[in-house]
């Protein structure tokens, strides 16, 4: 089945591009430490607001241009003609722990004696962009993949229960999910929000995020899964399953869950970007992702300062771009899957 | 530019009333009273509307309700009180009381009320004013702030009315502060509001709902009164036409026709408004300035620098020694001695590049902080305060005579082996406060010192700070300015405030004890230089034995339009203070 | 149909009575109170504290606060607002019109331009429409919408073309009736087009895939077979049918209508209901944050409601009770 669909997938250009890019996306994030030519919370002082460095080739080399200082109450710096540093490759720099468990200090470039490099420009306090884009990929992207890891458990499990059930456990479940769908999702957000954030450590803020919008999200997944498995449980197979005196469990988690699995699957790929931008609000009114720690929400939250747009400090707006491309991705993979799942099939909207 | 101009001329094509001229409103003619105050203000040309804005909302038009900044200013602006306190002399000078005496025993004050003064409404104001006023504040139906603040020790003030036009005001003890604080309390008009305050709804009197339905009813004694209220959107005030001041040549203040204050949602959107012409005046965060500077020539509007302002920011480590309800510590007790020893505060504050912090998050426009209070304290600040520059090597030094050790791993340690680390916690809202934060935590990494950083809500973090006391260090801010007698609540050992180790019942270390006596002499004498003496004692001590480390202080900007005159910016407080004397000759913005 | 409606209007009654009780848990679990920017204050004394706490029964457990407030509620009083000192249900109706305002237009700007724009893109699958509507829907789906916000204030700034914020401009009182309905259309502007635009990309994408389905049923082609053109066979036939799954999302429009531009409101400075739910929210002040869920809650339960009937009166195959 899941064959099926990558093989249909692969006639479908738009997909594959969709599915190659958050490939990438995805390897990114877990190889941040190693791409990164620093970590996210070194600090430079005297180069806050730094532009994108520029890199130069020079002596068959790839090199970093120097930048001086020329205005701090604007923060503007200069580049210094003909000064630039070579990149070094594969080298030593600050050790980390690969995948969380491997110690390593190979990076794939730094820049020697401390020159700065700022791919994509520092923020505030000096802090290099591109590496905190990097790690802040890993809680961005990650938040929507166990979000709905979570929210397809709890809605596969009571939908599928609900269906196959039926009777008194069916309409608990289908009253508990209208009450969910009934309190205005936002205003439960942030009570949600209020309410646990002082049982949560502020590193673990991560977590929360994940419990809040999962536990907003299943409803949605429970109430599909268990229309299909009404209209599955009618089926000649399931009726012949239990004809020959399999145990209700076993239709269940044998026959009747594993057939939700193509829908399932969609529907959790549509509804990714969900999670996604549902952090990026949390964060952006200041309840998401807490400092040091860095995601996209946090970062384009940050850049909400007027002076960031007047003084066109853009490169703090990437992280916004980070996570439009993202979405962009997951939506047209989502419609790509649905469309070699079942081309009729249709999600409830939104 | 050129889309507006379409749209407009599309409008205007539609709705050819749309350009027509404004009924001209005339401000009625009303004799000045007797008991005029004359400014000596510049003369000037009646006419114009000021326009401002606020972040956020009044939440009330009551005094006895007010909590919040934002609300007092706008009461400030139409009731009026006994005496002033000028913020630039930092002196205190006549209000609705044109004089007053101090009797010798230092506790009776008698206020002589000027004569001829009415309320907006044309009923006169008189010395049953005032104490229906303090009759207000004092009865207990009516819970409020100024209650607090009129008392001493839990004693409230007497006042009696000994004619029409005056009234004699008597302290229980010597309070220091009486002429500042008698300063805030905005007069009610007793012939409006005495049935609110016999049926006991004086507390949902004068509401957010009434300054819409009828602004009016909102009697005045400042120089302006309510004209409408918008929420959201905006409050307009007009000039009172029975103000009590005018200028030398007889014409009744203000000069402004309308004050226009546009409230939007948060700092930025004030920022915003100004930078683009919108609004007249602008109090600016150093972070903005350059940018708003390029824009001054287009709309005609000029930035000044104020000095430091009076806003403190400060790191310190709980001290308390107490246990919680399970006998568990509150602090752990290796990390109480590191905490309690004021070499291992010393090396901290010795450790932190404050100039740094100026030149990287302030953009180079603010000054390290020594003390508790800032310049803009002119009064009371003490400039020779001990210092802690930027300095690791004597960080170090300090450490190693407190028997810390930094170990090969370059991590610091104590005599018992223990790895220095504790947790920071401060409040998330504030940007500038997180940047701080993880330049601190940079900074301490250099002494080999691990520091984790926890961003907490703002009621977690209060909630930890005075009830719960399980933390290990905070960053917070305290706006400082105004007389001594406001920071008792931090000084005093006894205090709320006194984050390090508040309300002890008696002082824990000697020095404490020395604040504590301190700020009770200063409170009760109203010699200046005495109290001047005792306080910048307390500003020593605090500098020397730093429970509070202090960080840095930004410099105040204000943006303020080219085509206002008498302008007088002061170093604290609010920008148009004196808002009844500005005026223009160009009267379209 | 009389009996399915107040059935629905009685589920109404246990549902908000959980969703109040579940929110207040919520709200008291949250550490500190109304009162703690007031503790925070150097100069205020812990005797005025305690006395404000006891004037608005802080210091009873939450459980009796929630009884208390029932209590009130039952009798149409729904409490006062702490901030402002005025009665929680005449704090909401002051703000409501202009969220309500601009909820209206921008859901008339999602209809105007998505029904068009999906019977065009549906009628040629592939062709230049519908690629580039397909590829702008895909963009404004995945704009964060408080960032779209943002970019707008700035380019309102930075050009001046748009007031910034605000429904109404400063001399809007000596305007003429005309003047003042053309002043709020110029400020409806920005914030219509930011929170309309996900609506119109949402819409589209449905109304689009519904047009196709209903285009390949057996009474277009017999249209088509009859000589219709194809302008009538679109607009009179399929348009009809295929907007009626979309009148079930009339619910979600209508539930949304107090609460759906909260992001929004707050980044632009729209002076409606968000900045005041929100500001309650943070501020914990309890009334107008429970008045506001008991308005939200049942705006989303009557509003699928109207869905439900909607679809009822127009899909006669749709039958009620049982």
């Amino acid at each position: 089945m899941v064959a099926d669909i990558f093989r249909s997938l692969l006639r479908r250009p738009a997909g594959l591009i969709s599915a190659a890019l958050l490939g990438l996306l995805y390897a990114m994030a877990l190889f941040a430490p190693f791409l990164s030519p620093t970590t996210p919370s070194a600090q430079n002082l005297d180069r806050t607001y730094h532009p994108p460095t520029a890199l130069v080739w020079q002596d068959g080399h790839l090199c970093v241009q120097l930048y001086q200082l020329v205005d701090p109450s604007t923060a503007a710096y200069q580049p210094l003609p003909d000064r630039s540093v070579p990149l070094r490759w594969f080298s030593e720099g600050p050790s980390y722990k690969l995948f969380g468990l491997i110690p390593a200090n190979r990076h794939l470039f730094t820049v020697p004696d401390s020159h700065p490099i700022y791919l994509l420009g520092s923020d505030a306090t000096g802090r290099d962009v591109y590496t905190r884009l990097l790690y802040g990929a890993g809680i961005s992207l990650s938040i929507g993949l166990i979000g709905v890891f979570l929210t397809s458990l709890l809605g596969l499990t009571i939908g599928g229960l609900a269906g196959y059930l039926g009777g008194w456990p069916d309409s608990l479940a289908m009253r508990l999910t209208e009450f969910l769908m009934a309190v205005p999702g936002l205003y439960l957000l942030l009570a949600l929000r209020a309410a646990l954030s002082s049982r949560f450590p502020s590193d673990a803020t991560f977590l929360l995020i994940v419990v809040i919008l999962s536990a907003l999200g299943w409803a949605g997944t429970a109430r599909v899964v268990r229309g299909l498995v009404l209209s599955l449980r009618e089926r000649p197979f399931i009726l012949a399953a239990s004809i020959i005196g399999q145990r209700p469990w076993t239709i269940l988690f044998r026959h009747l869950l594993p057939n939700t699995f193509s829908y399932l699957i969609v529907a959790a790929t549509l509804s990714v970007p969900g999670y996604i931008l549902g952090e990026a609000a949390l964060s952006f009114l200041g309840l998401g992702i807490q400092e040091p720690a860095s995601s996209w929400g946090l970062m384009l939250g940050q850049a909400q300062d007027i002076k960031i747009f007047m003084l066109n400090f853009w490169w703090l707006l990437t992280p916004g771009a980070a996570i439009i491309l993202t979405v962009i991705a997951f939506n047209l993979l989502g419609d790509a899957l649905r469309d070699a799942v079942d081309p009729r099939f249709r999600l409830p909207g939104k | 530019m050129h889309f507006r101009t379409l749209l407009l001329l599309a409008l205007v094509a539609v709705t050819p009333q749309a350009c027509a001229p404004k009924a001209k409103e005339v401000r009625p003619n009303h004799p000045l009273p007797r008991g005029l105050d004359t400014s000596r203000a510049e003369p000037g040309r009646r006419g114009g509307v000021f326009i401002d804005s606020t972040p956020g909302e009044p939440s009330t038009f009551n005094p006895l309700v007010s909590e919040d900044a934002t609300s007092s200013g706008f009461i400030g602006l139409f009731l009026d009180s006994l005496v002033h306190n000028n913020p630039v002399t930092q002196e205190v000078e006549p209000g609705l009381a044109s004089r007053w005496q101090i009797a010798p025993d230092n506790k009776t004050f008698t206020f002589h009320l000027r004569p001829g003064v009415l309320w907006s409404d044309g009923h006169p104001f008189t010395a049953d004013d005032v104490v229906f006023t303090f009759q207000a504040i004092y009865d207990p139906r009516f819970p409020n702030r100024a209650a607090f603040d009129l008392s001493v020790d839990g004693k409230k003030f007497t006042i009696e009315k000994i004619d029409e036009l005056t009234v004699r005001l008597t302290t229980p003890e010597i309070y220091a502060p009486f002429l500042e604080t008698v300063g805030g309390v905005g007069l009610l008009p007793k012939h409006e509001l005495e049935p609110a305050f016999r049926d006991g709804s004086l507390l949902k009197a004068w509401n957010v709902s009434l300054a819409q339905k009828e602004p009016r009813r909102l009697l005045a004694t400042g120089a302006f009164r309510l004209r409408s209220y918008q929420p959201a959107e905006r409050i307009v005030f007009e000039a009172n036409p029975h103000y009590w001041r005018a200028d030398a040549q007889g014409v009744r203040l203000p000069y402004v026709d309308y004050l226009v204050t546009k409230l939007v949602k948060d700092a930025n959107a004030s920022t915003l408004a100004f930078a683009t012409g919108q609004t007249d005046a602008e109090g600016l965060s150093p972070d903005n300035v350059a940018w708003i500077d390029r824009y001054a020539s287009r709309y005609g509007f000029s930035v000044f620098n104020r000095g430091p302002s009076p806003n403190t920011g400060f790191i310190w480590f709980n001290q308390n020694p107490g246990r919680d309800t399970s006998g568990k510590p509150f602090v752990a007790p290796h990390k109480l001695t590191w905490f309690t020893d004021r070499r291992f505060r010393q090396a901290i504050s010795h450790g932190i590049d404050r100039e740094g912090l100026v030149r990287g998050v302030l953009f180079g426009r603010g000054q390290p902080l020594w003390g508790p209070e800032t310049p803009a304290n002119k009064k009371w600040y003490n400039p020779n305060v001990t210092q802690y520059p930027y300095n690791p090597a004597r960080s170090k030094e300090l450490l190693a005579q407190a028997g810390f050790q930094l170990g090969p791993d370059r991590k610091l340690r104590d005599r018992l082996g223990n790895v220095v680390e504790f947790t920071l916690n401060t409040n998330q809202e504030n940007q500038l406060r997180a940047n701080m934060a993880t330049a601190f935590k940079e900074n301490m990494r250099d002494l080999g010192i691990t520091v984790n950083l926890s961003f907490l809500d703002f009621g977690t973090l209060v909630g930890k700070i005075q009830d719960s006391y399980d933390y290990e260090a905070g960053m917070l801010g305290l706006t400082g300015g105004g007389d001594p007698a406001g920071g008792i609540s931090v000084f005093s050992s006894k205090g709320r405030l006194h984050q390090w180790y508040p309300n002890q019942k008696t002082p824990a270390t000697p020095w404490e004890a020395r604040i504590d006596q301190l700020m009770s002499d200063q409170l009760h004498t109203l010699d200046y230089p005495t109290r001047k003496k005792y306080f910048d004692e307390v500003q020593k001590i605090m500098s020397d034995e730093t429970p509070y480390i202090y960080l840095v202080t930004a410099n105040a900007y204000v943006g303020l339009k080219d085509r206002w005159k008498n302008i007088r910016i002061p170093p604290l407080g609010s920008l148009i203070w004196n808002l009844d004397e500005l005026w223009t000759p160009l009267l379209t913005p | 149909m009389t009996a399915f409606i107040l059935r629905r209007l009685a589920a109404l009654l246990p549902m908000l009575l959980a969703v109040t009780l579940l929110v207040f848990a919520l709200m008291s679990l949250a550490p500190g109170d109304f009162l703690t920017p007031v503790k925070a204050q150097r100069d205020i004394n812990p005797a005025l504290i305690a006395e404000l706490q006891k004037s608005f029964g802080l210091d009873r457990p939450w459980y009796e606060q929630y009884a208390l407030w029932l209590g009130n509620v039952l009798h149409l009083d729904f409490g006062y607002s702490w901030t402002y000192k005025v009665p929680v249900a005449q704090l909401i109706a002051q703000r409501a019109p202009a969220t309500i305002l601009l909820s209206l237009t921008s859901l008339l700007l999602a209809w105007t331009l998505a029904i068009p724009l999906a019977v065009l893109a549906a009628a040629r699958p592939g062709g230049w429409i519908d690629r580039l509507t397909s590829a702008a829907a895909y963009f404004a789906l995945a704009i964060p919408e408080f960032f779209l916000a943002l970019l707008a204030v700035w380019m309102a700034a930075r050009t001046g073309w748009f007031p910034i914020g605000g429904l109404t401009s400063l001399d809007h009182d000596f305007l003429s009736p005309s003047s003042k309905f053309f002043d709020i259309a110029y400020h409806l502007i920005l914030p219509t087009l930011v929170l309309g635009l996900g609506g119109v990309a949402g819409t589209l994408r449905v109304l689009r895939a519904n047009v196709l389905d209903v285009l390949q049923s057996e009474y277009v082609t017999a249209a088509r077979a009859k000589g219709l053109s194809e302008k009538v066979v679109l607009f009179r036939h399929v348009l009809r049918n295929a907007l009626n799954p979309l009148l079930s999302t009339i619910g979600y429009a209508f539930a949304g209508l107090l609460s759906g531009s909260l992001l929004v409101e707050n980044v632009m400075n729209y002076p409606g209901l968000g900045r005041l739910v929100y500001e309650a929210f943070i501020r914990e002040d309890q009334f107008v944050v429970l008045g506001s869920v008991v308005v939200g809650c049942s705006l989303l339960i009557v509003g699928n409601l109207i869905s439900d009937l909607a679809l009822a009166w127009s899909d006669p195959r749709v039958r009620y009770g049982r």
